[in-house]
């Protein structure tokens, strides 16, 4: 039965525009840091098309593949932490503000798996947006023919970027919950900018490796130098988490009256 | 005939939903058997939706229970509803897929054969629009569309709130003879809310009438026929004059219609309208007119419900 499930929750991407739009907006990031990089390396061009201000301090910045890869790892956390949670606002919420919600809740199914199915779309929606901008960014670095490409680096960057994408999808259950409680989009996109912002101020703490929203910051380089790996901790708070936030989610489903 | 049976399909005892100061449904005792077509009529607030929704567990009782098809409705209960189809206030449906793909889902997710969905479109004639999406459709459409995705699976009891909503005249007949056909020859139990009181009246074998949360009334046609008054409807020149003649003529029962100022509502008329007529003419009162009338559904409900007349 959750095969089927499944299979309907991927239908309902059917003509999604909003899917095309998350790829659009991920994407924009690896064509940003190219400008960046191009800019880094020829300041004079840079400046005389207007593209560098004249009191702009590029000191300290360098062109290379290992930066640009950071950089990458930087843009997929911070995608992770905003564009993951409108993913899953909008996989959960849709029901809410389009009504279908109610035509879910008596059926013979049980309405945890929807919420499953629900997480599961989300993680292969964001599993294919960041392959998608880790090619992306390949391309573009060679493209632009950085210094210091190797196979290392390459096999680094998809490294790092897709377990900055993985733990930052640990905590999104957090945002199935609100949305079902909330019942529409706005409360977990407001979460969401707010845990970035306390995950910021959590991880220039000693409690970053404890708070699930600067687990990521830590990691990527927001907050200081790249952590160089994930404390077993940090493993242990993102999964108690996650499977907590996906039980509440089923929880409040199960439970909580549905008068949409 | 129906196949109506004395087999409880959908039943409530004592059920009770409180919204904090708000008694929305107040011990509600429902009885709905197998093959009938049930009218369940309220007034905006009379909690027939909250009774809806409880019936089909999107929301939990304070108190009391239902049970439909002999299973609890409890959180969790799930495969009652293999043998459920409902629609639950307005029509909706997701709206970038088309008619087709969004009954496809209904499909998938009830267990229904593949050939479910084309049979469905058929049946509500929405092949014309199987194409479009939903998004697209106009209220009538999305009503209907709303309607197949109820039955979809071939349920034996369909729960409808308001299922006339947004239809024309001509789909409102229509779906009339489709939910009879159903309750006819099927036996499907059909409980249904609406406002409007002419289309329950034609359609449903029981009705229940729901006020501030409590059932006031359950009857059927034969009883509604019963209980519905007979009285003579008399337009006059000058109604006080006449209630007075008529009073000492020995017609005890008068009322005037508080909306047409005019008329006075002889209930004990029986079989003398010709009496009142004399009456009247021969003081020199200016008949217009004098019609022997029943109440109908509507009539009652409102007298039932405090409304006016």
């Amino acid at each position: 039965m959750f095969a089927q499930v499944l299979a309907t929750e991927f239908a309902k991407l059917r003509r999604s525009k909003v899917t095309w739009g998350t790829l659009a907006g991920l994407s924009m990031g690896p064509l940003g840091l190219a400008l960046f990089m191009w800019i880094i390396r020829e300041p004079g061009r840079a400046a005389t098309l207007g593209l560098l201000g004249t009191k702009a301090n590029l000191s300290g910045l360098e062109a290379t593949w290992p930066a640009y890869a950071s950089a990458i790892t930087l843009v997929v956390g911070i995608g992770g932490m905003l564009l993951l949670s409108f993913i899953v606002a909008f996989i959960f919420g849709r029901e809410y503000t389009e009504g279908t919600a109610k035509n879910l809740l008596a059926l013979p199914i049980g309405r945890e798996w929807f919420v499953l199915a629900k997480l599961v779309v989300a993680a292969v929606w964001w599993i294919a947006l960041t392959a998608a901008v880790i090619a992306e960014s390949l391309v573009i670095g060679l493209a632009l023919g950085l210094p210091g490409f190797s196979a290392r680096v390459a096999s680094e960057l998809v490294g790092n970027a897709m377990l900055a994408a993985a733990i930052s999808y640990l905590p999104v259950p957090v945002i199935a919950w609100i949305t079902t409680a909330g019942r529409g989009y706005m409360p977990p996109l407001a979460f969401a900018i707010a845990m970035m912002a306390l995950g910021n101020v959590f991880g220039k703490t000693g409690w970053a490796e404890w708070f699930p929203w600067s687990i990521i910051p830590s990691l990527i380089g927001m907050v200081g130098q790249p952590a160089q790996s994930v404390p077993v901790g940090s493993y242990i708070v993102l999964t108690i988490t996650f499977v907590g936030s996906a039980v509440a989610t089923a929880l409040q489903l199960r439970y909580a009256d549905n008068t949409q | 005939m129906p196949p109506a049976t004395d087999t409880t399909v959908i039943s409530t005892s004592a059920l009770t939903k409180r919204y904090r100061d708000v008694l929305a449904v107040d011990a509600l005792a429902l009885d709905v058997r197998r093959g009938e077509i049930y009218g369940f009529l309220g007034r905006n607030g009379a909690g027939k939706t909250t009774t809806i929704r409880m019936l089909l567990g999107l929301i939990r009782p304070t108190a009391g229970e239902v049970r439909v098809l002999e299973r609890r409705i409890v959180p969790g209960e799930a495969s009652v509803f293999r043998r459920v189809g409902f629609l639950v206030e307005s029509a909706t449906a997701y709206p970038n897929l088309t008619v087709r793909e969004n009954l496809d889902i209904q499909r998938r997710l009830t267990g229904a054969p593949s050939t479910a969905v084309a049979e469905t479109i058929d049946l509500l004639r929405l092949g014309e629009y199987a194409d479009r999406r939903a998004g697209r459709l106009s209220l009538g459409n999305k009503q209907r569309l709303s309607l197949a995705r109820a039955m979809l699976h071939k349920p034996d009891v369909l729960v409808l709130d308001e299922p006339a909503n947004a239809l024309d005249p001509a789909g409102i007949v229509e779906i009339r003879g489709l939910l009879r056909s159903l309750a006819d020859e099927r036996g499907v139990t059909v409980f249904m809310s609406s406002h409007i009181l002419g289309e329950v009246a034609h359609l449903a074998d029981r009705i229940g009438i729901i006020h501030d949360g409590r059932l006031l009334e359950e009857l059927d046609r034969d009883e509604l026929k019963a209980k519905a008054r007979a009285y003579v409807a008399v337009t006059v020149n000058d109604p006080t004059l006449a209630e007075t003649l008529l009073h000492e003529a020995g017609f005890r029962h008068l009322e005037r219609d508080s909306g047409a100022p005019g008329v006075i509502r002889v209930l004990d008329a029986g079989k003398r309208p010709s009496e009142i007529a004399g009456v009247l003419v021969r003081a020199g009162l200016e008949l217009t007119a004098l019609t022997p009338t029943r109440e109908d559904l509507e009539t009652y409900f409102l007298r039932l419900t405090g409304g006016d007349l």
